[in-house]
């Protein structure tokens, strides 16, 4: 997704006398302590594609839930056609005229492209399969969404199923299309035929919202961009005032510290992590390695390859021969004599999912991975196993004490400190985190922070994160990802370092070069 | 040799009918995303109330609607257990069996070998003198020539209104449902319900026009079948016709064979229904790939949030 050769009409400026068919004003949501959008006011215009860009978590797909009728402001209120709404329902946003297509697609595998876009809106009893596909075609023909109304839906594409999805809100005349990552799910080529598609409803009035983090697909198709971020609107700036890539890049991720901690410099000793030349998987001739005592932190938006690259060291995938070495050995041979003490940790986004039970104790979360360390013969040590989590949850002080709690009942913050007690305990020689702080508070995310640094001592740590931040107070150097690719291993002690990040990670290698 | 076969085949339609009734009524509840393995308990319980309404009131047709009735009404105990409490599908199913056979046992006992009306074999004008084909499908009772129509109105009634399509979705993704404005809850009970009716009369069939004449154990199995048929007919109705009929066909050949006094032993024959019920279910299960099993069956509707 590198590049977009095609051609977009010319973009609209913005008079002065245009309406905004819907308003946001002063919209604020709040998820328990956390605040998930604060204070925004945003207007769409008809007939205008406007990007909503933010990196994950930022807020986008709350906002959207509110203008589509999932959830309610908890301030604020919206306005269509100048009209104050009060949405309880998602029936009543589809009244409105506000449609979303939603990352997962909400058809019938079973039945044709007719007869899902007309779903409940048939009218009279009796249907008519050919007439139906008569109008779906009529329907698809005039936005140049195509695809064939009369297959089944399990046969067709990604990028097909969209286009159903697309003709569902277009056949019940939304007017106002919301559409949440759409590309994630397309290949390149579908890609540029859902812009065509958007251009095209655009012109004939639509008012479009398109939710994403990829840069160069918003600045190729939007009239207007807005950035989120941590729940504010960043600012809103004009795709052809855009200066560069990296700004926007900049100002997606931040670059202001919001927390500090002292970083006590450590001896690095024998290398870790090895990997050397991986190729594939989304991946382009990966070549980094990490040494016992040392962070390394890979920074990037995300789906630049991360996800692939921690998969296969972490044993999720199967990397080709001779790409990874772990501790000194070759990957196979790693995972074929791992052992539980000693080895490889790796703390995963998906806390509660990857990384935990949730309807198990804290006992049983913590033996997932040090079961061995407990097994006598084909038994368990369960007594000891509780001794010792009681010994953990209260030097991790993890809260609520009780180690009956169930994984789900622990706040996230509680949560992530369980499961590093659990990595921890291990003793890894090399650590994979994800994320570690996603989502927790300043005094969680400041614990995680300790933590990582002091287990400096006995491993080396792969640091995947999205937050700039985390990357510059916690690792001795950072490794940029775009597109599969790493393209630059920068050293924090250098001061030039964070503003090299930003063009790195828009995939600008010249710039950073110089 | 044909005057052997005809009246084989006649047969062999009169006892397929009480399971294409059943078998499309399954159908219907399960592409409503409900999995009913109550058939049989409703069966026998509405075989009962059919001869009961029969035999006091003297309609036979009274007596036809009245099994369709009690049907309905065991289906909508587990349309409420399953839609509505969110109950195991498979559990309240099976546990509507053992209800429906121990009430028709317990109410129908002052019953026993009392005979009824009901449903007379009577020529249809005109087709029933086509040879050979007049005499299989034409000499029978009124309720065999209404199962003639009823697979064509099952067919019509999914692929032709949009109450039928409805129903479809909300077997195979209710969220899907609920998103297009439809109302999954209400639409599951309109399946299980009009399926419920439709295996309701498939037991009727069995008291006012199979035997005239009550006895305990009527269903014998028949419901069990149905079951397995559905999967067998890959939810389509045509097959569902094919499969009714192969199956009436073992029933009426092995009374026969029995009939005969032939050395196999009585309780082999019995049992040849089930041995094809097996081997039918194999080969459905071979050529899955072609089913159109409802995506959502067996799986209830959890409310949101």
């Amino acid at each position: 997704m590198s590049t977009c050769d095609f051609i977009r009409p010319a973009r609209k400026p913005l008079t002065e006398n245009e309406v905004p068919v819907v308003r946001l004003v002063g919209v604020t949501k709040r998820f328990g302590k956390v605040v998930a959008n604060n204070n925004i006011n945003l207007d769409l215009y008809p007939g205008r594609i406007k990007a909503l860009l933010g990196e994950n978590g930022a807020g986008k797909s709350t906002m959207m839930s509110m203008l589509a009728g999932r959830y309610k402001p908890d301030e604020g209120h919206i306005e269509i056609d100048g009209k104050v709404m009060d949405f309880s329902s998602s029936k009543e946003a589809i009244n409105a005229g506000i449609g979303m297509v939603y990352q997962h697609f909400m058809l019938v595998e079973s039945m044709t492209v007719a007869q899902n876009v007309l779903l409940g809106q048939t009218g009279g009893f009796f249907i008519n399969p050919k007439e139906m596909e008569k109008r779906v075609g009529e329907l698809a023909g005039r936005f140049g969404l195509d695809v064939a109304p009369g297959a089944r839906v399990c046969d067709l594409s990604m990028g097909e199923k969209q286009r159903v999805e697309i003709l569902k809100l277009l056949y019940r005349d939304s007017r106002i299309l919301i559409f949440d990552e759409p590309t994630a799910v397309l290949t390149p080529e579908e890609t540029i035929r859902l812009f065509e598609a958007l251009w095209k409803m655009a012109e004939q009035g639509k008012s479009i919202v398109f939710i994403s983090h990829k840069l160069e697909e918003v600045l190729a198709l939007a009239d207007d961009i807005a950035i989120l971020r941590r729940g504010v609107i960043e600012g809103e700036v004009d795709p052809d005032c855009v200066e560069s890539k990296a700004d926007l890049a900049c100002r997606m991720v931040g670059k202001e510290v919001i927390l500090e901690i002292d970083r006590a410099p450590m001896e690095s000793g024998k290398p870790v992590l090895e990997v050397r030349n991986l190729s594939g998987m989304g991946l382009n001739e990966v070549d980094f390695e990490v040494r016992q005592g040392e962070i390394v932190a890979l920074v990037g938006v995300a789906g630049n390859g991360q996800k692939p690259l921690v998969e296969s060291i972490c044993g999720l995938r199967k990397p080709p021969r001779d790409t990874i070495v772990i501790g000194g050995k070759p990957w196979r041979r790693f995972f074929a004599e791992s052992t539980w003490k000693r080895s490889l940790s790796y703390i995963p986004e998906d806390r509660l999912g990857l990384a935990t039970l949730r309807e198990c104790d804290m006992v049983d979360n913590i033996l997932l991975t040090t079961r061995k360390g407990f097994a006598i013969g084909p038994w368990l040590d369960k007594k000891r196993a509780s001794t010792e989590t009681v010994g953990l949850v209260e030097k991790f002080d993890i809260r609520p004490g009780r180690i009956q709690a169930l994984a789900w009942q622990l706040s996230g913050g509680n949560l992530q400190k369980a499961v590093l007690a659990r990595e921890l305990y291990r003793e890894p020689v090399l650590i994979v985190a994800e994320q570690p702080t996603q989502g927790l508070d300043i005094s969680a995310t400041e614990e995680v922070w300790k933590r990582l640094l002091e287990v400096r001592a006995m491993a080396g740590i792969l640091l995947v994160t999205g937050d700039l931040n985390e990357a510059l107070q916690l690792a001795d150097r950072i490794a940029v990802i775009y597109n599969g690719r790493i393209l630059g291993m920068l050293p924090t002690s250098d001061k030039a370092t964070p503003d090299k990040i930003g063009p790195l990670m828009a995939g600008i290698v010249e710039e950073a070069a110089v | 040799m044909l005057e052997l076969i005809v009246p084989l085949l006649n047969a062999t339609v009169q006892s397929g009918t009480p399971i294409l009734y059943a078998t499309l009524g399954e159908m219907m509840t399960e592409k409503g995303g409900v999995l009913n393995l109550g058939v049989e308990g409703i069966m026998s319980f509405s075989a009962l109330a059919a001869f009961v309404t029969t035999f006091t009131t003297g309609s036979a047709t009274l007596g036809f609607l009245a099994g369709g009735c009690a049907g309905l009404f065991l289906a909508f105990i587990h349309g409420f257990v399953c839609i509505s409490c969110l109950g195991n599908q498979v559990v309240s199913g099976l546990a509507l069996t053992i209800l429906g056979l121990g009430l028709t046992r317990f109410l129908g006992t002052p019953y026993i070998g009392l005979p009824c009306e009901g449903f007379e074999k009577a020529a249809f004008p005109i087709l029933s003198s086509i040879p050979v084909m007049g005499d299989i499908l034409f000499k029978q009772d009124a309720l065999v020539y209404v199962s003639y129509v009823v697979p064509v109105l099952f067919w019509f009634f999914f692929k032709r209104t949009s109450l039928g399509m409805a129903m479809e979705s909300v077997g195979e993704y209710p969220a899907a449902a609920a998103a297009a404005g439809l109302k999954p809850i209400l639409l599951r009970y309109s399946a299980v319900l009009g399926g419920g009716f439709l295996i309701g009369l498939g037991g009727a069939y069995l008291s006012l026009a199979y035997t005239h004449l009550w006895t305990n154990g009527l269903s014998g199995g028949r419901g069990w079948i149905a079951v397995a048929l559905v999967i067998f007919a890959f939810w389509r109705p045509g097959r569902a016709v094919v499969g009714a009929y192969l199956f009436g066909g073992v029933m009426a050949f092995q009374l026969r064979l029995q009939a005969s006094g032939t050395n196999i032993p009585s309780s082999i024959l019995l049992a040849l229904p089930y041995a094809l019920t097996i081997i039918a279910l194999v080969f459905s299960a071979c050529r899955r790939k072609h089913s159109d099993m409802p995506a959502a069956l067996g799986t209830n509707i959890e409310p949101e949030g």
